[in-house]
C-alpha cells in the first residue's frame, strides 16, 4: 500500500440513497419550505401594516424580526445545505468563528454608532454643514451664510 | 443522507480519510461560503452603523418600494414579498436537484435545474425591475437646493428618484447601501445562474453520470442556497425593519 493511501470509501459514493430515504426525505424538505413560506407570509404582513400604527418600529417588532429571520437561516443552513447531516466537529467549526465575530461586529457598530451619532461627538466640520443647511431652511439663500462657514472652514483648518 | 460510517480509531489515526468526513471540494465550499457571509455580514453590520448614528428620518422601505408590475395601485411591500418567493422556491428545488443526484436519477437533476435556473434569472430580472423604479423615482418627486454660481444663490429644484450622489426618498446613504448591498447579491445570483448552467449542460452532456456522481450538483448547490440565505437577511434588513 502506497504511503498516500485513497482508498477509503469514497465520501461521495456515501451520499447516496434509496428510493425510500429519498420519499421521506422529500417530504421533510417540503415541509421546511411551507414552514419558510409562512414565516415570510407573516412578515409581509406585519411589516406592510406597521406604518401608521404605534408599534412601527419598536423594539419588539425588531426583535421579533430578527430572530424570525435567523429561524429562516436556520431552516436553509441545517435543512437545504445539509449542515444537520454533517459530523458535529464541521457544525462547530462552521458555525462558531462566524458567530463569535458577527456578534462582536453587531456589538461595536452599535456602540460606535451611539457614540459618533451625538452631535457633541462630530467633528467641526459636520457642525459647519449642519449650520449650513439651518440657514438655508431659515431662509437665507444669500451668499452670506455660504461665505461664512468657507471663512470658518478656513479658520478651523 | 447520513454521511457516517463505522471506521474505529486505530484506523482513523492511520490517516487516508478526509477530515470532517467531507470531501475536499464540499469543505472548501463551505470554507468560501463562511468567508463571502462575512463580507455580507459586514456590509449589512455597516448599514446598521450608518443607520443608528443616522439623526434623521431613515427611509421606510414601505413608502419607498410600492409598485408592482401592471398594477397602479401602491403595493408596500408585494413585489419583494414575490421575489422572496421566487428565491425560496428556487432553493427547494435545487434541493431537490441535490436528492435526485444521490438517487442517481439524471432526468430528476436535469428537471430540478432547470427550474432553479429559471428561478434564478426571474429573480435578476424582479432585482433590475426594481432598481428601475427605484432611479425612475415617484411622480412628485423632491425638492433640492443647489448653489447657482451665476445668481451667487442656493436655488430650488424638484428632481426625481435615486442615484449615488442624491435620493428622493430621503438619506442619501439609504440609496447608497441600496444600491451596494443589493448589486452585490445580484452579482451573486447573476454568477450563481451562470455556474448552475454550466453544470446543468454537463448534467446534459452526462458527465457526471459516467463518474457515478453528482457531488457538483450539490456543491452549486451550496453556492446557491447560500445566495438565497444573503437573500433572506437582506429582505429584513432592508425592506422590514
Amino acid at each position: 500500500m502506497s504511503e498516500f493511501h485513497d482508498d477509503y470509501p469514497q465520501y461521495e459514493l456515501m451520499a447516496h440513497h434509496s428510493e425510500e430515504e429519498g420519499k421521506t426525505g422529500r417530504r421533510t424538505l417540503w415541509n421546511v419550505f411551507w414552514i419558510m413560506l409562512a414565516i415570510t407570509i407573516f412578515e409581509l404582513i406585519i411589516g406592510s401594516m406597521a406604518p401608521g400604527h404605534g408599534w412601527s418600529g419598536t423594539l419588539w417588532i425588531k426583535v421579533l424580526f430578527i430572530s424570525l429571520t435567523v429561524l429562516k437561516a436556520a431552516f436553509i443552513v441545517l435543512w437545504f445545505m445539509h449542515l444537520k447531516h454533517e459530523t458535529s466537529f464541521f457544525k462547530y467549526v462552521v458555525l462558531i468563528p462566524y458567530i463569535i465575530f458577527i456578534c462582536y461586529l453587531i456589538f461595536i457598530s452599535l456602540n460606535e454608532g451611539t457614540y459618533s451619532g451625538k452631535i457633541e461627538n462630530r467633528p467641526n466640520f459636520d457642525n459647519l454643514i449642519i449650520k449650513q443647511q439651518e440657514d438655508l431652511k431659515a431662509g437665507h439663500h444669500g451668499g452670506a451664510a455660504h461665505e461664512k462657514s468657507a471663512e470658518a472652514e478656513a479658520e478651523h483648518h | 443522507m447520513s454521511h457516517s460510517v463505522e471506521i474505529d480509531s486505530k484506523e482513523a489515526w492511520d490517516g487516508g480519510q478526509s477530515p470532517f468526513r467531507l470531501s475536499y471540494g464540499k469543505i472548501f465550499m463551505w470554507f468560501f461560503l463562511i468567508s463571502d457571509a462575512l463580507t455580507f455580514g459586514g456590509l449589512l453590520c455597516a448599514y446598521g452603523f450608518a443607520r443608528h448614528k443616522a439623526d434623521v428620518i431613515w427611509p421606510k422601505a414601505e413608502n419607498v418600494f410600492t409598485h408592482f408590475p401592471f398594477v397602479h395601485q401602491h403595493l408596500p411591500l408585494a413585489y419583494v414579498g414575490l421575489m422572496t418567493f421566487i428565491l425560496i422556491m428556487s432553493s427547494v428545488t435545487m434541493v431537490l436537484a441535490v436528492e435526485a443526484g444521490h438517487r442517481n436519477y439524471k432526468r430528476g437533476v436535469i428537471i430540478w435545474m432547470f427550474w432553479t435556473i429559471i428561478g434564478g434569472l426571474m429573480f435578476v430580472g424582479s432585482q433590475a425591475w426594481e432598481w428601475y423604479h427605484f432611479i425612475i423615482g415617484t411622480s412628485e418627486g423632491a425638492l433640492r437646493h443647489i448653489w447657482h454660481p451665476e445668481l451667487g444663490k442656493y436655488v430650488e429644484e424638484t428632481f426625481y428618484g435615486a442615484n449615488m450622489t442624491y435620493n428622493e426618498y430621503g438619506v442619501q446613504q439609504f440609496a447608497n447601501f441600496f444600491f451596494f448591498i443589493t448589486g452585490f447579491h445580484g452579482t451573486h445570483v447573476f454568477s450563481g445562474v451562470v455556474i448552475n448552467f454550466v453544470i446543468f449542460l454537463n448534467v446534459l452532456k452526462g458527465t457526471y453520470e459516467k463518474r457515478g456522481h453528482y457531488e457538483m450538483v450539490e456543491k452549486v448547490g451550496l453556492y446557491w442556497h447560500f445566495v438565497d440565505l444573503v437573500w433572506v437577511f437582506v429582505f429584513t434588513f432592508f425592506y422590514l425593519l
